[in-house]
């Protein structure tokens, strides 16, 4: 029982792939994440307002999104709809599709709890001084909702980061398959593993400080309290 | 039982969905084993984490934080390919997936108890010691039966993220539904395209989760919860 650390950092071909992947990982995640916000907040609209039809549909996918795997749902988006449907994207778009749809299930939850947390006066005051129903959800429901859930959709974002690392089994390039490439050569595959969880554990802090950051920026009223 | 999946659904469609069946008892028994170990752990971490003493919860907390941090699938591999390389030994799929699950579960289940127990007021403590209890008599008799109650609906809603995690477990090496579907969907055999296992995969993990979705809410809604919105989420 011997540990070999050196033989990871000492070959730049490895730290390359590494930095490659933890790019990839990066870059997929936030695209995901943003992507999936967005659909979150028109899922959770049909379903706080109970559009009709709609509002259904919205609660029937975030449940069956939320109590199915992710490597279910991506190897289906992956490998499933193409040959249904008869397209060809790159691995990356197949990962990306995936990681929005998965995304925006947990975050219409946590903005849904949100909406609630605006009072109905404030409600009644917009419409009283004429204001649209959208401009009403634009301008005073929305930035209210992500302002007090901001933490929450935070964490939630951190902990699907570290779901993510799954994408390498359909061939993306992320930092799990950087880190199953140098495995697959070295054979040191407690050290190889390690290092990974270890560049995980850092991105996810990093994650956590920009968040925090941008949290303070974005609303630096409720930050200061 | 094969045999009547085969004369209702036909071949390979029968064949195909009854091992995908038999498979998910794998899934069951793996998320069983991953929920009482790791709930044992994590009912010693979130103990050690009160504890009246200077380094016990900080070695809790720093556990919680290094597994609660650390991706299940990097457990996994660490378990599955990394130990058994370091050690130059063979470690069965069922123990390393049991261990890396184990891990990952008291963590977050020692997080979500740590909270309930936060959520007693210290004059409970302090009342109880005023009375003469000792520490494990207050935590026995005053604070545990309160615990109980708003740790339940987490905790059960916890396990679909256990059953969720169980998923990844074929990576390793694991037999069950995934490893079971991945190779049916990769099989060129017609009636078992991908388009159609992954939806029924999706259909079996749902059948396993939904139901204890649903009761981590109700029991919720009569018993109340640890504050917040869910925090853990896992593919």
């Amino acid at each position: 029982m011997d540990l070999r650390f050196f033989e990871i950092y000492r070959n730049p071909e490895y730290l390359a792939l590494l930095a490659e992947g933890a790019a990839m990982s990066a870059a997929l995640t936030i695209t995901a994440g943003l992507m999936g916000l967005a659909l979150a907040t028109l899922l959770a609209t049909a379903r706080f307002h109970a559009v009709p039809v709609l509002g259904h549909l919205a609660a029937a996918y975030v449940e069956f999104i939320r109590n199915t795997p992710l490597i279910v749902q991506l190897f289906f988006v992956a490998f499933g709809l193409p040959q249904l449907l008869g397209y060809s994207w790159p691995f990356w778009g197949h990962a990306l599709l995936a990681l929005t749809l998965n995304f925006s299930a947990y975050f219409s939850e946590i903005l849904r709890a949100g909406f609630t947390t605006v009072a109905q006066g404030q409600y009644e005051a917009a419409r009283a001084l004429g204001l649209r129903p959208f401009t009403i959800f634009r301008k005073i429901v929305l930035p209210q909702s992500v302002q007090r859930m901001f933490p929450s959709l935070s964490s939630q974002f951190i902990f699907l980061f570290l779901t993510t690392g799954i994408i390498a089994e359909i061939g993306v390039r992320d930092l799990t398959q950087a880190g199953m490439f140098i495995d697959s050569r070295t054979f040191r595959s407690f050290e190889v593993f390690l290092t990974l969880t270890a560049i995980y554990v850092v991105m996810s802090l990093a994650f956590k400080t920009a968040l925090a950051l941008a949290h303070r920026r974005l609303f630096p009223a409720v930050a200061a309290r | 039982m094969r045999e009547a999946f085969i004369a209702v659904f036909g071949r390979p469609e029968g064949i195909m969905l009854f091992q995908l069946v038999e498979a998910a008892q794998f899934t069951v028994y793996l998320s069983l084993i991953a929920f009482l170990l790791g709930g044992s752990v994590a009912a010693c971490i979130t103990l050690l984490r009160i504890l009246p003493n200077r380094w016990a919860p900080r070695v809790a907390t720093g556990y919680i934080w290094a597994f609660q941090s650390a991706p299940l699938l990097m457990l996994l591999f660490l378990f599955g390919l990394g130990v058994p390389r370091l050690l130059g030994t063979d470690i069965d799929p069922w123990v390393a997936a049991s261990v890396a699950l184990m891990l990952y579960t008291s963590a977050y289940l020692a997080d979500v108890w740590r909270g309930a127990v936060e959520t007693i007021p210290p004059g409970q403590w302090e009342g109880a010691r005023a009375l003469g209890m000792r520490f494990l008599p207050t935590l026995r008799l005053v604070v545990l039966p309160q615990v109980v109650r708003v740790a339940l609906a987490p905790t059960v809603g916890f396990m679909v993220q256990i059953i969720k995690g169980t998923s990844l477990a074929y990576i390793i090496g694991f037999h069950d539904i995934m490893a079971i579907g991945k190779r049916w969907a990769n099989a060129p055999v017609e009636g078992t395209e991908p388009f159609v296992v992954y939806p029924i995969m999706a259909l079996i993990y749902f059948a396993l989760c939904f139901p204890l979705s649903r009761l981590a809410l109700r029991l919720e809604a009569r018993l109340g919860s640890v504050g917040g919105p869910p925090r853990a989420a896992v593919a």
